[in-house]
């Protein structure tokens, strides 16, 4: 199995696939784990390089290093004997998977049913205007992701957000907002103290 | 006296409202009281005393919710600093713990457990009935509550002929949102060609706003996980597959569990009891796509590939995963399967409609009070559910509609609150049972709205292989934009109609033949709202800010 220094399909360098690597590019880039080949590698030992073992690969690793950037996926479909392209064609087909970095926090809006219904869309709203990254992107400072998710089942704390794990319930805009800022001076702080 | 059990909770919608802390907290109350710790340790002396967490309960609005079956108490909304109180009060003294007895808001009495509350009284829990009452991650909780029983039965006294003979007799319909007879479905599976067969339980439930299965998952998986390998008996399998959503990670530890522990008794495998045909099933998790919970969708998903539907025939039936034959029901549909083949069987069909037999689980959201998970007879009238079981419409509102089935269903208007709930009836008024997401709206909803946010989901979840749905949806989604923006043409509500039956009549898969259905059933139920935004640029719920 090869390692992406040796690789044989599209080199980067060689050919310019801007349009093909959007979402990470707009990202900020995070070199990634040297850890993650060998545990690829593992993976595919133990439990065989059938196709089927395509989608929990891509789940683990995401767990792991929290995205699937471009070299990981060329890494995987040589792995499983597949075309780059069609490891690309399964994680853009689902949801579950991202190729943008994963910031400091995660930051996640119900977008259920039960949630639409306690208006929903103005918590997003506010969370992307406060911390000025795009749904489904990074916030320019790097230090938010922002997520409209599909129902988390928190239909009883409607509207839901989600601040990593910790879920807060009966979210409004002003709530979404000073969550947001609270995050941002505590980070601000703990940067002030490592500076010293 | 038996043993003393405290339940805690740990559905989804507690342990957001912090079960697990309250757990916690309760544990080490009981364990820093010595006597306590005797007296709740001595008695029988089993597994089965102690502080427990267990699946949903469903009462999801109150929650955290403790329970102690010993004396009937279910206390609600219990937080950390409840727990000491709760143990030195209820569980040393047996007083009752007032404060956190729900409060009926009809006469403001307080009520003592599930008996009283209106909530749980109004309800028939058979599916769900072990949920929320044994430890999920306990197979010999299960066992307890008579579970693997009818799967002892059925492995050591009936041929699969015989299964398949009295799952039909039952009545019983997939619970994933056709409807299709279950049994007719087996029998099809049992009898198409091949060595290899598959059994595949489909518990990818997309819809927002629906956590039935979820619930079931998480509070009792090894129904499921028996229900499989009744059905995998009776069609014949030796492979079975459950495919959940990756996002259930409780419910996809907790299935995993029960596999385990289902194989280690030897009740899967080779050499389960009473017969040499192993079962070999695990659990795989998808990735985030709707479109996966349509069959042929899901079986390329399992095998690693896009979820694109492809066209039917052939069916999963006679050619399914890796092209073999294979069975795919739903996860409501196989937990149902245990207690009908059970050797004491309650009966199945003693409720339900003529048509409809058995009970539906369905999650109770939106603009209601009594928020949660609520299992009813099929039949059972809409009012009933919203204003018996539900607690009628939170801050005196107004009810509106209930809207069935998500993205794929429709909405029921106030003048149907007394139509009875079941397959046929919301099938003649345009609505459609879905796999059981129930949500309640009130005056302040704009249903012009509403139907653009199922419409955007489906817009989203859409494959792309089918033009209608991909571009059709998409022009439907731009129209109902212009009108909520007041830019809406003479003529639109028409033209959301035509295209609507369009993309029913000939989209490729279920997504894009349910997908305009919200609209549809908007515009048959709400018209003079869809003409109120187009005619007179005018929103009477007032939710479009672009209008008066």
């Amino acid at each position: 199995m090869s390692r992406p220094t040796d690789r044989s399909w599209p080199n980067r360098e060689d050919e310019p696939l801007s349009g093909f690597y959007g979402a990470e590019e707009a990202g900020i880039r995070r070199s990634v784990d040297d850890e993650i080949w060998s545990f690829i590698d593992r993976y595919l030992e133990q439990h065989g390089g059938g196709r089927e073992r395509l989608i929990p690969l891509l789940h683990r690793i995401q767990e792991k290093i929290g995205h699937l950037p471009f070299e990981v996926q060329e890494y995987v479909a040589d792995g499983i004997g597949l075309a780059p392209v069609q490891v690309y064609g399964v994680v853009s087909f689902y949801h579950g998977f991202t190729t943008t970095p994963r910031a400091r926090h995660q930051l996640k809006v119900c977008m259920g049913t039960a949630c639409f219904a306690g208006r929903s869309q103005h918590v997003l709203d506010a969370l992307a205007e406060s911390c000025r990254a795009a749904p489904g992107g990074i916030s320019d400072d790097g230090l938010f992701n922002l997520d409209a998710v599909r129902c988390m089942g928190a239909c009883a704390l409607a509207p839901a957000i989600m601040v990593g794990s910790a879920v807060h319930g009966n979210a409004t805009p002003r709530k979404a907002r000073r969550i947001v800022n609270d995050l941002r001076d505590r980070a601000g702080e703990s940067a002030g103290e490592s500076g010293e | 006296m038996s043993a003393l059990r405290v339940q805690v909770c740990a559905g989804s919608g507690c342990v957001a409202a912090g079960a697990l802390r309250v757990a916690a907290a309760l544990r080490r109350a009981v364990a820093d009281d010595p006597g306590l710790e005797v007296a709740v340790r001595e008695v029988d002396g089993s597994a089965e005393a102690g502080v427990r967490v267990t699946g949903c309960r469903g009462f999801c609005a109150m929650g955290p919710l403790v329970g102690i079956p010993e004396f009937g108490i279910l206390y609600c909304r219990v937080g950390e600093e409840d727990a000491l109180e709760i143990v030195e009060r209820t569980l040393r003294r047996r007083e009752l713990v007032e404060r956190l007895l729900y409060r009926n808001p009809l006469n403001g009495d307080r009520c003592r457990g599930e008996n009283e509350i209106p909530f749980f009284a109004g309800q028939t829990r058979r599916t769900l009935r072990r949920c929320g009452v044994i430890d999920p991650e306990d197979i010999d909780d299960y066992i307890l509550h008579g579970g693997y029983a009818a799967l002892q039965r059925v492995l050591t006294e009936m041929t699969p002929e015989l299964v398949i003979d009295e799952i039909k007799r039952s009545g019983l319909q997939g619970r994933g949102g056709a409807g299709f007879p279950t049994g007719m479905k087996w029998e099809l599976v049992a009898g198409a060609d091949g060595t290899a067969k598959y059994v595949v339980c489909n518990g990818d439930e997309g819809e927002p706003g629906a956590f039935m299965d979820r619930s079931l998952m998480e509070g009792d998986p090894h129904a499921i996980v028996e229900g499989i390998s009744i059905a995998a008996y009776a069609v014949g399998a030796q492979q079975a597959v459950l495919y959940t959503r990756a996002e259930y990670s409780t419910a996809v530890r907790r299935l995993r569990l029960a596999v385990d522990q289902a194989r280690q008794r030897g009740l899967l495998g080779t050499g389960a009891i009473g017969t040499d045909s192993g079962l070999d099933l695990s659990v795989v998790e998808g990735a985030g796509a709707y479109v996966c919970g349509e069959e042929t969708a899901l079986l390329a998903s399992i095998e690693g590939r896009r979820g694109m539907p492809s066209p039917r025939p052939p069916y999963p039936a006679y050619r399914g995963l890796w092209g073999c034959p294979t069975l795919i029901n739903n996860v409501e549909t196989l937990a149902n399967v245990p207690s009908i083949l059970s050797p004491d069987p309650e009966s199945f069909d003693d409720v339900g409609t003529t048509l409809s037999k058995g009970t539906k689980t369905f999650a109770l959201t939106g603009r209601v009070n009594n928020v949660g998970l609520v299992e009813v007879p099929l039949g059972t009238t809409l009012r009933e559910i919203v204003f018996g079981i539900g607690g009628g419409i939170p801050g005196n509102g107004e009810f509106k509609a209930a809207h069935f089935g998500g993205p794929s269903g429709g909405a029921l208007p106030a003048a149907h609150l007394d139509t009875p709930i079941d397959y046929e009836s919301l099938r003649s008024l345009g609505a459609m049972m879905g796999s059981g997401g129930l949500v309640i709206l009130d005056e302040q909803i704009c249903m012009v709205r509403l139907a653009r946010y199922f419409m955007r989901f489906c817009v989203e979840e859409s494959c792309g292989k089918c033009p209608p749905c991909r571009i059709g949806n998409h022009v439907m989604l731009n129209l109902l934009d212009r009108i909520i923006a007041g830019r809406g043409q003479p003529g639109d509500t028409e033209r959301l109609q035509t295209l609507g039956e369009h993309i029913q009549r000939t989209s490729l898969c279920g997504l894009g033949q349910t997908a305009p259905n919200p609209v549809l059933s908007g515009i048959r139920h709400f018209r003079g709202e869809f003409d109120a935004h187009v005619r007179d640029r005018n929103c009477p719920a007032g939710e479009c800010s672009g209008l008066s």
